[in-house]
Formats: C-alpha cells, sequence, structure tokens
C-alpha cells in the first residue's frame, strides 16, 4: 500500500482536521462542560440555599434568644412589682391589724374607765348615802327628833353636793 | 421496586454502550493496521498510509491513517465524554463524576490564570486542544499512528489558532495591527510579516517533530537492538540465534518517554502557547476604547437622523 512522505502538505487534510479540532470543541463544550458546569452551578444554588436556611435559622433562634431575655429581664421587673406589692400589703395589713388591736385596747380602756367610773360614782353614791343616813342619824340625835330622810333626802344630796364640790375645787 | 431495577439496568446498558464507544473505535484502529500493513522490509521511516483518495480540486483529498485515526480519536473522546457526564448527580457519587468536575474546574482555572476572564469561553477549546493532541499521540501505544506526526493535522489546528490570533488582533483595532507591522522601524516590516506567520508554522512543526522524532527513534532503536542481540546470539544454532533479548524491556522504557511523555508534553505546549498567543494579541483596553468610539459615532448618528425627523415633522 501506498504511504505518504514523512513531509507532506495536503490542504484538504489540513482542512479536514481543523474542522475536526472545531467539532471536538463543540462536542467538548455541548457534552462535558455543559452539563458539568450546570451540576456545578446546581450544586452551588443548593450551598447557597443551605447557607441561607442555616442564617435564617441563627436569626430566628437569635430572635427566640432576645425574646427570652427579655422577658428574662420583665421577670425579674414583674418579681420585683410582687414582692413590693406584698410587702406592701403585708405592712398595710400589719398596720391595720395594730390599729385594730389598739382601737379594741382604747375601747377595752374606755370600758374599764367607764365601768370604774360607774363604780366609783356607784361608790360614792353609797359613800353619799351613808353619809346622809349618818348625817340624819347625827341631826336626828343632836335635834332629838325624827327626820324624815325621805323628805329631807333632797336637801341633803344638795349639801353633800356642794361640799363634793368645794372638795373638788380644793383639789 | 420494579422501575427502579429496570431503570438501573437501563444506566448499565447505557455504560456499556459508552465504554463500547470508547474502545471500539481504537480496537477498529487496530484491526484496521494489522489488516492493511504490509509485511515489513527492514526498517523504513515513511508517513501514513493512504486508503484511497478522492479527487478534488487542487489536490487530491487522501484519506490515510491519520485522517482516519484522529477520527477514531474523537470518536473516543465523545465517548469519554459521554461516559463521565453519564448520570451526572448534585451530589458526587462516582469517580467518573469527579474526574469530570476536576477536568472542567482545572482547564476553567488554567484559562482563566492564563487567558484572564474576557476568554472564559476558551475553556472547551483549549481542553479540545489538549485532549485531541494528547489522545492522538498516545495512539501510538496500541501500535496505532498517531495522528500528531503528520504535519497536516497539526498544521490544521495551528491554523486554526493563527486565525483566532489575527482575529483578536483585529478585534482590538485593526489599524494598530497594521501598524504593528512598520514597528519598531519600518524597515522591519518583512521580517514581522515572517514572525507573524512563524508562530502557526512553529507551533506546528514543534509538535510534529516531537512527536515524529519519538516514533523515528523508536525505530531506529528497535533495528539497533535487534541488531545487538543478533550479534551476541548469533553463534547459537538455528532459531535460538534470532532470540531478541534485547528488545525485552528496554523499548518499553523508551516508549514512556517518547509516547506518553512527550506526547502529553506536547499536548500541554500547544495548548499553552494556543492561550499565550490569542490573549497576547488581544487588549481588552483597546477593544473597550474602540467599543466607545463606535458607540459614540453610533449615538451621534442617531441624534442627527432624531433631529432630522423632528425637522421634517416640524
Amino acid at each position: 500500500m501506498q504511504t505518504l512522505d514523512v513531509i507532506s502538505v495536503n490542504i484538504w487534510q489540513i482542512l479536514i482536521s481543523l474542522i475536526n479540532l472545531v467539532l471536538l470543541f463543540l462536542i467538548l463544550k455541548k457534552f462535558l462542560f455543559k452539563p458539568v458546569k450546570k451540576m456545578l452551578q446546581k450544586r452551588k444554588d443548593e450551598i447557597d440555599a443551605q447557607y441561607q436556611a442555616a442564617a435564617d435559622a441563627e436569626q430566628t433562634s437569635e430572635e427566640h434568644r432576645k425574646e427570652w431575655e427579655a422577658t428574662l429581664a420583665t421577670a425579674d421587673a414583674k418579681a420585683d412589682i410582687i414582692l413590693q406589692n406584698a410587702t406592701e400589703n403585708a405592712k398595710r395589713h400589719g398596720d391595720r391589724l395594730v390599729m385594730e388591736a389598739q382601737e379594741k385596747a382604747e375601747s377595752i380602756i374606755r370600758v374599764a374607765q367607764n365601768e370604774a367610773e360607774l363604780e366609783r360614782r356607784k361608790a360614792t353614791e353609797g359613800i353619799k348615802r351613808e353619809i346622809v343616813e349618818v348625817s340624819g342619824a347625827l341631826t336626828e340625835k343632836m335635834l332629838e327628833r325624827e327626820i324624815n330622810v325621805q323628805d329631807h333626802h333632797a336637801l341633803i344630796e344638795s349639801f353633800i353636793e356642794k361640799i363634793g364640790e368645794e372638795n373638788d375645787g380644793n383639789n | 421496586m420494579k422501575s427502579v431495577k429496570t431503570q438501573k439496568k437501563v444506566f448499565i446498558t447505557v455504560d456499556v454502550l459508552l465504554i463500547l464507544m470508547m474502545v471500539l473505535p481504537i480496537v477498529a484502529g487496530i484491526v484496521l493496521k494489522v489488516l492493511t500493513t504490509p509485511p515489513s522490509e527492514g526498517v523504513s521511516i515513511s508517513g501514513a498510509m493512504v486508503f484511497f483518495s478522492i479527487p478534488m480540486p487542487f489536490q487530491d483529498l487522501l484519506i490515510t491513517e491519520s485522517q482516519i485515526n484522529s477520527f477514531l480519536v474523537l470518536i473516543s473522546i465523545f465517548g469519554l465524554c459521554l461516559y463521565m457526564t453519564h448520570g451526572i448527580k448534585v451530589k458526587a457519587e462516582t469517580r467518573r463524576q469527579r474526574i469530570a468536575e476536576w477536568i472542567v474546574e482545572k482547564v476553567e482555572g488554567m484559562v482563566n490564570e492564563s487567558m484572564g476572564d474576557y476568554f472564559k469561553g476558551y475553556a472547551p477549546f483549549i481542553a479540545a486542544i489538549m485532549a485531541l493532541s494528547a489522545f492522538s499521540s498516545l495512539l501510538s501505544l496500541f501500535g496505532l499512528y498517531p495522528p500528531t506526526s503528520d504535519l497536516n493535522i497539526v498544521a490544521g489546528w495551528a491554523i486554526l489558532v493563527f486565525v483566532l490570533i489575527t482575529y483578536y488582533k483585529l478585534k482590538s483595532g485593526p489599524l494598530k495591527y497594521l501598524k504593528g507591522f512598520f514597528e519598531p522601524v519600518p524597515f522591519l516590516a518583512p521580517m514581522n510579516l515572517i514572525g507573524e506567520f512563524a508562530t502557526p508554522l512553529s507551533m506546528s512543526f514543534r509538535h510534529y517533530g516531537n512527536v515524529l522524532s519519538g516514533t523515528v527513534i523508536s525505530t531506529l532503536l528497535a533495528s539497533a537492538l535487534q541488531g545487538l542481540s543478533h550479534m551476541i546470539l548469533g553463534w547459537l544454532p538455528g532459531a535460538l540465534s534470532n532470540i531478541p533479548i534485547f528488545q525485552i524491556g528496554i523499548p518499553a522504557v523508551l516508549s514512556i518517554y517518547f509516547d506518553v511523555f512527550s506526547g502529553c508534553l506536547q499536548a500541554y505546549i500547544f495548548a499553552m502557547l494556543t492561550m499565550m498567543y490569542v490573549s497576547g494579541g488581544f487588549s481588552y483596553d483597546d477593544y473597550l476604547l474602540r467599543k466607545q468610539k463606535r458607540q459614540q459615532k453610533r449615538m451621534a448618528k442617531n441624534k442627527k437622523s432624531k433631529t432630522k425627523n423632528n425637522l421634517e415633522v416640524v
């Protein structure tokens, strides 16, 4: 079979080889670079989406954290308020109790005073009556005649009263 | 369940077909070579075998081994591409997908690095040059005629590169391109013109010469080794004197250099030079300036026509 020389130039062969290269370029572009790049783009998109999702999740968690922190802070304040209220209530309650106790004590004292006054009055009354009787008896003895205690009671009483008043005034 | 199984079956069938598409061209080439090679008579170094010729204007179109082999390489690479991107997924599961990604990313990175952003679309072209050159040279591993040791094949690529270089030089300003020939001194114009055409010539001759010289040296060495073993074992009687002891192993080592290393290196060099020349002949700033000027002109023209229209309307 015939062979070419080691160096031989044939324009048609050159043209065909040129076309071959262009053909291979198109093949590589369409069947290797295009699908691979498409896939890489898709992968990039997916990764981006995942990053985005991660960022979103972080953001939401951050928001939650802030929310909780805020509620915690307000909770402290709330607790303070509650405590304050409670203390105030307790104070008020205590005050009221003390006041009531005081009132009660005062009323007891008042009652006791009244009673004492009554007693005193009774006692004075008794003493008066005795004095009247005694003085009645004395005057009876002195005048030797009977004095109707009943009749002169009012008179005597006014008299004693006068004495008492004079005593009070002296005192 | 069944559909998944059938899907898997279809997938595997397609895979097998694609692998056959990769392997069969090379097998066919080997078969063709075996069938058509005449019994050798000593050492002979010649060009590609001519199968038949088609009459064409200027010159007959010769269908030679190199033509056939480069077509076979083309089909094989096509099959390889399809195989690598078959069943491509976002989540890389297969090794071939990783290889495909690696190739694409590497080539794009290389093109970006040495050509700049403007030539981003050149990645497949550079990959095509590298693949075609490397695989063509590597065909010699199968004992086939490497198309890259035919000047016509490499010259075709170099001419395409030359066309691209000139196109980009013209794109950044035709006047500047013409002026470039008369620089630095006008009488150097012929030298510059020769230099312009020397680019594709040197590219094609470098590539072709390297691959061809590898073949020549391999052939010479094989025959020399044959002679050596015959000299040493020649005193032995009968068939024993023909034992090729030196032809075992030594040619293989040389083949690693001349076929594998040199082939890949030349492919790399060719691609590198292409990138350098194409991007070197193009000045993006000049291109932008020219574009702006053109736009301004167009706008001025539009204004004029508008005012004309307005006048007409008035």
